[in-house]
């Protein structure tokens, strides 16, 4: 791969930004991305944006975003799947030759959007729609299967609810908000059954851009030092249909981490130093490191992940912002020591019909 | 252009009409997706990645429908991706399918969508929404008032009348018969135009583009695969897209870099096409335009900023039949978006038409020694524009 992470910027992330339009989030966020980066708006030949609609609550949401993002007089594109695709579409307008320097750029204002509204207006209207479905029962559905695959009981999934807290809140980037009592994970009320309300990641308010430029770019441009290189990515999609074998096969996300790492030149994941996974609940943080072998391993989410901050759409590209961080050895008081190789996951749709994967490594 | 060479090697349409009663939105997709394979010759286990080419949801009320259409596209299990840009979303959506190609890492992409804009009672309500709530909701801005305001502008600017882009709809409506898909086709007149009810002035009725159901969809390939293709390829020779500020009044007056009724950020746009595909002189070396034209007025602008001609001096060239057959440049033979608008695909449909023209399967619109031709889409407010430039040869590319 020839694409590097030349810097970054995530929007100091808050249950509700109550001070700022979205216009003024997306600006902020990107403007501190180049001047990270120490390059021009004016060097920017592309921008690439990930952003969904109906959680902006405007029918063509780029239309006022695109230019707070960059894109005044520029190449744009707008993916409305997951923030970590802005990065990926991104990463692949630099590999096909045509583009050096791009912004990736994505958001969401969770609090501002009737979020199960929405998700429920995501069902077909023939069969889903009618039974209710959103993303709350979609995410029970997918527990009870993870529950029976894999062995999990209840305590585990509250052990890595507890484990996904504490880790946030050693995390300055983080919304902050103190970490609960296993008491009160435990008993906290069924919201699908077995999913209980504090297994839940809370959504937040965020923003994230980053500034992608070719190896090209930085050959002609040697005082630059990028933060990471793209080593390799991947993303894929599974079936709409919520049967049994679609909850439980895991199919997506193993086939985006494997299509990533096979890129990336790996061989297995213990080559790998850090793994941010899109964890919306404990029990995909159980069942994602059980499906990996990474069963309390310390090299998994030490950002806290979607418990440190959740801006739903966007959490995907928060989630490669920490990994950068991390193989750039910036990532503060979370820093793991050493790290040289990190991975980023997101997933979207109901029950993880679709999931992504990019690798990065410090840069040489 | 010095990328991998990346070309279109099948294209699907379907019938597009006000509403198709009979399918679901994912079995459109599914047809045109299917019949885009037949014509590649591939099967859908070839497909290495899909993009779905979809623009506002609200039309059909689904969100985020193309996660619903997976299976019946074949996608599952592969690398799925949805783009939009509002009106541009196809040639968007193109553009992508392009770098997934060119990056090295696709060889088969196949990009897919439909829309179903009458499923709404109301298409203009929920482009109202577009807007910015606090400033332009209350105007009852949509698309198109919104349109209309450019139309007087250029009108204005440069002398042109509603006769002339009358004579725009009774052209594209007659080549429309000859394009078995096309949603408004037929012989009418001058007066019929000018006689059919003010609906913003300065545009008439049918000066304005219908709402349309339907579905479409290309197979991008590597070169080893158009090399092996049962159809002639059309490479991809020149892709490019351009952003412009939301607000129309930005757009005018002497501090605006581009002028709103000129569409001239499409210059910078097609300027950069050409680069890539080496064309100096388009109006020499580009036979085929498909332009985005939901309304009467919008191919002179963007035929002045493609470089075809001079500002102010389209109207004059299409009154001198300079956009016929055997004219400076054949545009919008399929009948264009005058005649169907599903919004969300009708920058692929650009596309699809001008691949057909290069590939020589245009049917009964097929045009003789077609080498290059032209597809372009807008978004948003006019804001969002794209060019694909396409061609029979890859320009020498290994």
């Amino acid at each position: 791969m020839k694409t590097y992470v030349l810097n970054l910027a995530i929007h100091p992330p808050a249950a509700c930004i109550g001070g700022k339009r979205l216009e003024e989030l997306v600006f902020d966020v990107t403007h501190r991305a180049l001047a990270s980066a120490g390059i021009e708006r004016e060097e920017v030949d592309n921008v690439t944006i990930a952003a969904c609609d109906e959680l902006d609550g405007r029918s063509i949401s780029s239309m006022l975003l695109a230019m707070p993002a960059g894109a005044y007089m520029k190449d744009e594109i707008k993916c409305t799947d997951t923030g970590l695709y802005a990065l990926i579409l991104g990463a692949l307008r630099i590999e096909s030759g045509l583009h050096d320097v791009g912004l990736a750029v994505s958001w969401n204002k969770s609090s501002t959007a009737p979020f199960e509204d929405v998700m429920r207006m995501r069902c077909d209207p023939f069969y889903v729609r009618p039974i209710g479905l959103n993303a709350t029962i979609a995410d029970g559905l997918f527990a009870r299967a993870m529950a029976d695959k894999f062995g999990i009981t209840e305590d585990d999934v509250n052990e890595a609810t507890l484990r996904a807290y504490a880790r946030a809140s050693r995390n300055t980037r983080a919304v902050g908000g103190g970490i609960p009592t296993p008491a009160e994970i435990a008993n906290s009320p069924y919201v699908s059954f077995p999913l209980r309300q504090r297994h839940q990641a809370p959504l937040t308010d965020g923003a994230v851009a980053m500034v992608l430029v070719s190896e090209r770019w930085l050959a002609r441009h040697p005082r630059h030092q990028p933060l990471a290189r793209l080593a390799g990515f991947g993303w894929t999609t599974d079936g709409y249909n919520l049967g049994a074998d679609r909850l439980s096969n895991l199919r997506s996300f193993r086939r985006c981490i494997e299509d990533a790492s096979s890129r990336a030149g790996l061989h297995s994941l213990d080559e790998v130093d850090v793994l941010e996974l899109d964890c919306q609940t404990g029990y995909h943080a159980a069942a994602y490191s059980r499906a990996l072998g990474l069963s309390g391993d310390e090299r998994t989410g030490p950002s806290g992940g979607a418990f440190a901050q959740n801006p739903y759409f966007c959490s995907g590209l928060v989630n490669a912002a920490e990994a950068v961080l991390q193989v750039s050895g910036s990532a503060g008081a979370i820093q793991i020591p050493g790290a040289r190789r990190a991975l980023a996951h997101a997933s979207h749709g109901f029950a993880q019909q679709a999931n992504g994967a990019a690798i990065f490594e410090k840069a040489n | 252009m010095q990328s991998t060479p990346v070309a279109i090697t099948g294209v699907g349409q379907t019938p597009f009409k006000i509403h198709h009663a009979e399918k679901t939105y994912v079995e459109l997709a599914q047809d045109a997706a299917k019949l885009a394979l037949d014509h590649a010759g591939l099967e859908p286990g070839e497909i290495d990645a899909v993009v779905f080419s979809m623009a506002p949801t609200q039309f059909m009320g689904v969100n985020d429908a193309d996660r619903w259409a997976v299976e019946h596209v074949w996608g599952e299990n592969k690398p799925f991706m949805r783009i939009h840009t509002g009106g541009a979303t196809g040639g968007s959506a193109l553009q992508a399918a392009y770098y997934h190609v060119a990056s090295g890492l696709y060889r088969n992409v196949l990009v897919v969508g439909a829309d179903r804009v009458a499923e709404t009672p109301d298409a203009q309500h929920i482009l109202n929404l577009i807007w910015d709530r606090f400033y332009e909701h209350d105007f009852a801005l949509n698309t198109v008032t919104m349109a209309a305001m450019v139309g007087q502008r250029y009108m204005h600017r440069y002398g042109v009348t509603q006769e002339q882009c009358a004579r725009v709809v009774v052209r594209s409506r007659r080549h429309a018969k000859q394009n078995p898909y096309a949603h408004l086709k037929g012989d009418i007149t001058v007066d019929d135009v000018l006689n059919s009810p003010i609906i913003s002035w300065p545009l008439r009725r049918f000066d304005i583009c219908p709402r349309s159901s339907g579905a479409a969809a290309l197979v991008v390939s590597d070169l080893s695969t158009a090399r092996r293709s049962s159809t002639k390829p059309a490479f991809i020779n020149g892709v490019s897209s351009i952003a412009h500020t939301v607000f129309m009044g930005d757009r005018m007056g002497y501090r605006a870099e581009a002028d709103l009724s000129d569409h001239d950020a499409f210059n910078r746009a097609a300027q950069e096409c050409y680069r890539q595909a080496g064309v100096i002189d388009p109006a020499k070396h580009i036979q085929i335009a498909e332009i985005y034209d939901p309304f009467s007025f919008f191919q002179f602008p963007q035929l002045e900023s493609l470089g075809f001609c001079g500002r102010g001096e389209a109207a004059r060239i299409s009154d001198q039949g300079g956009f016929e057959p055997g004219g400076l440049v054949s545009v919008n033979l399929s009948g264009g978006t005058l005649c169907t608008n599903p919004i969300g695909v009708t920058g692929l449909v650009r596309v699809a038409d001008a691949a057909l023209q290069v590939m020589g399967c245009a049917g009964a619109n097929q045009q003789p020694d077609v080498h290059n031709a032209v597809a372009t889409s807008i978004g948003g407010s006019e804001q969002f524009l794209t060019c694909a430039l396409l061609g029979d040869d890859h320009l020498g590319r290994n």
